[in-house]
């Protein structure tokens, strides 16, 4: 390393210092000379060491280094009227990929009146850059396609849930076209579902908004008159997996349509609760009526609902008890 | 509502121009017109249909353009429910506000399966439905503003 020794003698320590500092680093004057420059800023910038003290920045190089800018900004470190901290800089360069820098500088007061030295420091940050960048383009692209997927998922369970619908419409049977009307209030069930999981990130369903919006389309759906008829919902503010929502909303779609359907016959007016309360790992499903109960004698043929309830059940580990309230009928799910 | 104004085998659409003018005069005097607009064969299908079913009298087009031309051919036209992801010159952001601006007394319904759309991105007024709907809040929708079909 060659030194410049314009007026005064620095300090061999702080030479020795800059010299040989890993980050490229410039040691200058007041007036933005050059008295020192790191070895690694030599290397990283293809500036002959030979030539560099005693030069002005802008000098530096094939003048890459003379940026209005960044010399009004040291000069203002120098004052004492600015900071560079964090300094974000392009360097254009000729016949030389151009470089993205983050530059920090500090004036060094050592107690010598109208001696101003200031150091430098410059990282290259192009290749960091360029990984971020292409990091967001991958995260961009990544949600683009989700979005995608998310989109053709809903048109399909869009055809599904017409189709469905306009079966239960033109079929003659009775019987028939509740079971086209239960089928699909199985596919809106899932469905909602997965409206939720494309707004929450995490792939975890928030499972008050979720069971809330699926009672109130049940009752919109079912319930020929809502003042007669309603459908409370007491829900704990719990997220769970897709999977686990999925379930609990299959099972509490069967078992109020099952209580919608047998609970009140001849337009009876009454209350059907649905309550979710969950604590640490443990959780409690209840759906319960206070329609006309079970019926007296021997229980009827389960049907496809009962089915789908104790197999949703099975699923997520919970048992379940079915009582007669007297009135009505009580289903508690209960996982521990 | 003859079955006419509807549709038949999923894409031919009926126009003013095409029916007879006892069919235009028919509609005229009955039933509040809705223009349902989507891409989608069987959704678009099954939409008539339910429409149909609750008392309204119903037109369809297969895309944004389409639409345009029914209402630049009639007058009668109160409701346009309508798909956003469509193709053609326009998806149905742009036909909400085309609409909203040309023919501004007609109600707006939007359905889409893209999760990402909100209600600002349409005209004031707009109701927007994500894929798949229920069928009751479309009709419960269309009454609110329109009122019931037999009134």
């Amino acid at each position: 390393m060659t030194l410049f020794t314009p007026t005064y003698v620095e300090a061999a320590s702080t030479l020795a210092v800059v010299a040989a500092s890993h980050e490229p680093l410039l040691f200058l004057t007041g007036d933005l000379r050059v008295i020192a420059a790191s070895a690694s800023f030599c290397q990283a910038f293809r500036i002959d060491p030979a030539v560099v003290p005693g030069r002005t920045l802008a000098a530096l190089g094939s003048g890459e280094w003379s940026l209005p800018q960044l010399s009004s900004l040291l000069k203002a470190t120098a004052s004492g009227s600015a900071m560079i901290e964090a300094y974000e800089m392009t360097l254009f360069r000729k016949d030389q990929p151009t470089l993205f820098l983050l530059l920090n500088a500090r004036k060094l007061d050592d107690g010598v009146e109208g001696r101003v030295r200031l150091l430098l420091a410059i990282t290259d940050i192009t290749a960091a850059r360029e990984e971020s960048r292409q990091k967001d383009e991958l995260i961009r692209e990544k949600a683009i396609l989700l979005h995608e997927v998310q989109h053709r998922v809903a048109n399909s369970l869009q055809i599904i849930a017409s189709v469905l619908m306009q079966s239960a419409r033109m079929v003659q049977s009775v019987e028939a076209r509740v079971h086209l009307q239960d089928a699909h209030h199985r596919v809106m069930s899932i469905a909602a579902v997965q409206r939720h999981l494309s707004i929450m990130p995490a792939g975890e369903v928030p499972l008050r908004p979720y069971l809330i919006q699926l009672c109130e389309s049940l009752g919109a759906s079912m319930i020929y008159d809502q003042r007669q008829l309603s459908i409370i919902t007491v829900i704990d503010d719990a997220c769970v997996s897709a999977n686990a929502s999925v379930s609990l909303g299959l099972i509490v779609t069967e078992l109020v349509i099952n209580s919608l359907k047998h609970g009140f016959p001849d337009r009876r007016p009454g209350t059907i609760h649905v309550t979710y309360r969950a604590q640490g790992t443990q959780w409690v499903l209840t759906v319960g009526d206070n329609g006309v109960g079970m019926p007296d004698g021997p229980a009827p043929k389960p049907g496809l609902g009962t089915g789908i309830v104790e197999a949703l059940a099975g699923q997520l580990d919970a048992a379940i008890t079915i009582t007669d309230a007297k009135p009505g009928v009580l289903v508690i799910l209960k996982h521990d | 509502m003859p079955a006419q104004t509807g549709i038949r085998d999923g894409d031919a659409v009926f126009t003013w121009q095409n029916i007879t003018k006892g069919q235009q005069a028919t509609m005229l005097q009955a039933k509040p017109v809705i223009l349902v607009v989507e891409d989608q064969s069987v959704i678009r299908m099954c939409a008539v249909e339910l429409i149909m079913e609750s008392g309204f009298a119903v037109l369809a087009a297969g895309n944004a353009d389409e639409a345009i031309s029914i209402l630049e051919a009639r007058s009668d036209v109160k409701l346009v429910f309508t798909d956003v992801d469509m193709p053609g010159t326009m998806d149905g952001i742009r036909l909400a506000h085309s609409i909203r601006d040309r023919w501004p007394s007609i109600a707006l319904l939007v359905t889409s399966g893209k999760t990402i759309l909100a209600e600002s991105q349409f005209p004031a007024g707009v109701r927007l439905f994500p894929k798949p709907y229920a069928d009751q809040s479309i009709i419960d929708a269309i009454i609110a503003l329109l009122g019931e079909p037999n009134a």
